[in-house]
């Protein structure tokens, strides 16, 4: 007993001598009185991450994403000093994010750039296309999301569910092929969401965040952790060799969901970037390629007995998060947010690629049936096809 | 194990998105911005306000500051004016509200300290470099060519020249630093002005000084800030207090860099122009001077009614960025 525990203490110290060692150095070259990272300028960085015009003010969203702390000293918009407010305050330490409030009577639809100058008189700008108030979050504009969020999200899934009773029907050739399209629908919808991820990070998220890196990070953590939520899941339920099919439907939704939750990410900032024109392309195109995605949730629970009111459900959970991504990115957008709902969205549906793609081996042990390449090739241009309309 | 993960990475998230939103803060405080905008927050105030007990370089004081040197009679009864001028530039000056700017100044000030003397006077400049650069001083006027400033290079750390010149022509000109690159020596603040009064005197006049200048604080050559005597919408706060029914005089140099021109246009009234003072003879009545780099002139004018009236350049982007003033006209008791 006494040398188990002599043992394990042993283990322990072991384990953290290293980093005893690591702080030693760290308090060598950082540490008070230490000269030696002296060396060079330390620049600051500010990044503004959203603009919104609301009545005779423009509020923008600004943060130090730099390696110092800073002050803000003044603020111009179209690089013509204005008075403004600062809240918080004027100091940002890194990191930090407050909130400049410039009283301007904007025009509505034209381009706007917004500066903001530091200490040591560096400015920093980010412009807009076209001014358009914000929306505010009121019982109507609350009730508008909400619709568009229903005609984009869940509308066009619960039509694509319908395509259940034909799927049930077809021969098992068929229906293999209608399963490996929905691998490649996943795949595709994958690709577009870690693509939107990166658009958003490289537009708005500032480079101390890495964005890239920080894209990578989430998909293969949100892949990994909800694979072996996943394998526990099914281990747990499984009744036969193959994954519980409804499981598999509700891993296909709840990937969508997230997945659809981006979506309602762009067009409520898109709505509430005042890019109008724009939004109703998006709902269109959204509406139409959705409705594939109601398929991909179909074709793992056709051959099962099926309940209405559970397929109802799984297209839910697939659809309604897009109306709360609408009103999130109508009301409360920060590119942050964004690029971490998307990118755990491409790890969900990555993981419901990788269920399926072993559920489809079961019937395909070479992975080369014509269904299984087609089913996969024609699902990915599907969607092309329908995206290209957003 | 897990579970401890997924909520530090949510807790992270959290964070990353809303930093701030611990901050609680009470009381809403109402600020009367520059440009008359109401503000109304519980935050601090962006504006471009000088408070006078915080002002590092005095505006007011510059304005109406002439410096005679230390005068002596020569034996021909020539009169003799010496002046020490002492260059540097380490100095780290607030040009504008919370924004700090390395100036390289003639005597501690950007502009430098204004040099008056009369046609014909005999005119000694004691030059000391205290810099970590080369500096010379080069006057715009009439001298032998060795006293130009521009091959003499005074070294870093203490090197001397002594510039002596016959006073003239008869005007206002600049002088500035002329070593290369001259751009970067003139647009860190090594300029001032020289004032050549003619022999029998201008009329008494209330006589003011007005450097027109830009800082380009990010160095993208485009100046951040305009100004009449360097500190943006100084003289807005401070109007420049002036008399009725008083002849003004305003000695005017544009020393503005990276833009072509700049201007000066004068509310409620009109002035006298006189193109670089060379001349007794207004050249225009106007209200309305446009000047490229150096060009100066003398403005006289004064105003029948009191009140407060705005001066500024008519590019207006540069009055936006604080090369905007007014002068408050009072009445006179007589």
């Amino acid at each position: 007993m006494e040398e188990q525990k002599r043992s394990k203490a042993k283990l322990i110290a072991s384990g953290l001598i290293p980093f005893s060692f690591l702080i030693v150095m760290l308090v060598y070259i950082v540490g008070p009185g230490s000269t030696m990272i002296d060396l060079g300028v330390a620049l600051p960085e500010l990044t503004i991450e959203k603009i919104d015009f609301i009545e005779s003010e423009i509020l923008v969203t600004v943060r130090n994403t730099g390696p110092i702390p800073v002050d803000v000293t003044v603020a111009d918009v179209n690089d013509r000093i204005q008075p403004a407010a600062m809240e918080p305050d004027k100091h940002l330490e890194r990191f930090e994010t407050a909130l400049v409030k410039i009283p301007f009577s904007w025009n509505e639809g034209e381009p706007y750039t917004i500066g903001l100058t530091t200490s040591d008189g560096t400015r920093f700008e980010k412009g807009v296309d076209a001014a358009a108030l914000a929306l505010k979050p009121n019982s109507e504009t609350v009730g508008f999301l909400l619709l568009i969020g229903t005609y984009v999200g869940v509308i066009p899934i619960l039509i694509g569910l319908m395509w259940i009773p034909f799927i049930r029907k077809i021969s098992n050739q068929k229906y293999i092929f209608f399963l490996a399209l929905t691998v490649g629908l996943l795949l595709f919808l994958g690709i577009d969401a870690i693509e939107e991820a990166l658009e958003v990070s490289s537009e708005s998220l500032a480079g101390t965040f890495n964005g890239p890196l920080l894209i990578a990070t989430t998909v293969l953590i949100s892949l990994f952790g909800l694979y072996y939520a996943g394998e526990r899941l099914t281990r747990k339920s499984s009744l036969t060799k193959l994954a519980n099919p409804y499981s598999v439907a509700l891993m296909v939704s709840i990937g969508i969901g997230l997945h659809n939750l981006g979506e309602g990410l762009a067009i409520g900032a898109a709505i509430g970037l005042g890019q109008v024109a724009l939004s109703t392309f998006l709902i269109i195109g959204f509406a139409l390629h959705n409705t594939t995605e109601g398929i991909a949730i179909a074709a793992p629970i056709a051959k099962e007995k099926t309940f209405i009111r559970k397929i109802i459900g799984l297209g839910l959970i697939a659809g309604v998060p897009a109306i709360f991504g609408t009103w999130i990115g109508s009301f409360v957008y920060s590119p942050f947010t964004s690029v971490i709902f998307l990118s755990v969205g491409a790890g969900a549906i990555f993981q419901v690629v990788i269920v399926l793609s072993k559920w489809l081996r079961e019937y395909d042990r070479s992975f080369s049936s014509t269904p299984v390449v087609t089913g996969i090739a024609i699902g990915m241009l599907i969607m092309y096809l329908t995206g290209i309309l957003v | 194990m897990l579970f401890i993960l997924v909520v530090t990475a949510i807790l992270t998230t959290f964070y990353f998105a809303y930093p701030n939103s611990s901050n609680a803060n009470t009381g809403e405080k109402t600020f009367l911005s520059h440009n008359g905008a109401v503000i109304k927050t519980t935050g601090d105030i962006l504006d471009p306000v000088y408070l006078p007990q915080t002002v590092e370089f005095d505006p007011d004081k510059y304005l109406r500051e002439f410096n005679y040197g230390r005068v002596s009679k020569l034996s021909d009864g020539t009169t003799l004016r010496e002046f020490t001028i002492i260059a540097e530039d380490d100095k780290i000056m607030e040009i504008s509200p919370g924004v700090f700017y390395n100036v390289w100044t003639f005597n501690g000030t950007v502009p430098g300290p204004t040099i008056r003397a009369t046609e014909g006077d005999l005119v000694r400049i004691h030059f000391i470099n205290n810099g970590a650069r080369s500096h010379t001083m080069h006057f715009h006027g009439e001298h032998p060519a060795e006293m130009d400033g521009v091959f003499e290079i005074v070294g870093a750390g203490g090197g001397q020249f002594t510039y002596e010149w016959i006073a003239g022509p008869v005007g206002v000109h600049p002088y500035h630093c002329h070593v290369m690159p001259l751009e970067e020596h003139i647009i860190h603040g090594l300029y001032g002005v020289y004032i050549v009064d003619p022999k029998e005197g201008r009329p008494q006049a209330d006589e003011m000084v007005m450097v027109l200048n830009g800082f380009d604080t990010d160095f993208d050559t485009e100046n951040n800030f305009y100004a009449a005597n360097t500190i943006p919408f100084y003289y807005q706060h401070h109007p420049i207090q002036i008399n009725t029914n008083e002849l003004i005089r305003v000695y005017v140099v544009n020393m503005v860099e990276f833009d072509p021109i700049n201007n000066l246009h004068l509310h409620g009234n009109l002035y006298q122009y006189y193109p670089t003072g060379t001349s007794m003879v207004p050249s225009t009545f106007t209200d309305m001077i446009t000047l490229s780099q150096t060009e100066r002139g003398i403005m006289e004018f004064s105003y029948s009614y009191p009140g407060k009236y705005l001066f500024h350049a008519h590019k207006v982007e540069f009055s936006e960025k604080g090369w905007t003033g007014l002068f408050l006209a009072k009445n006179t008791e007589k």
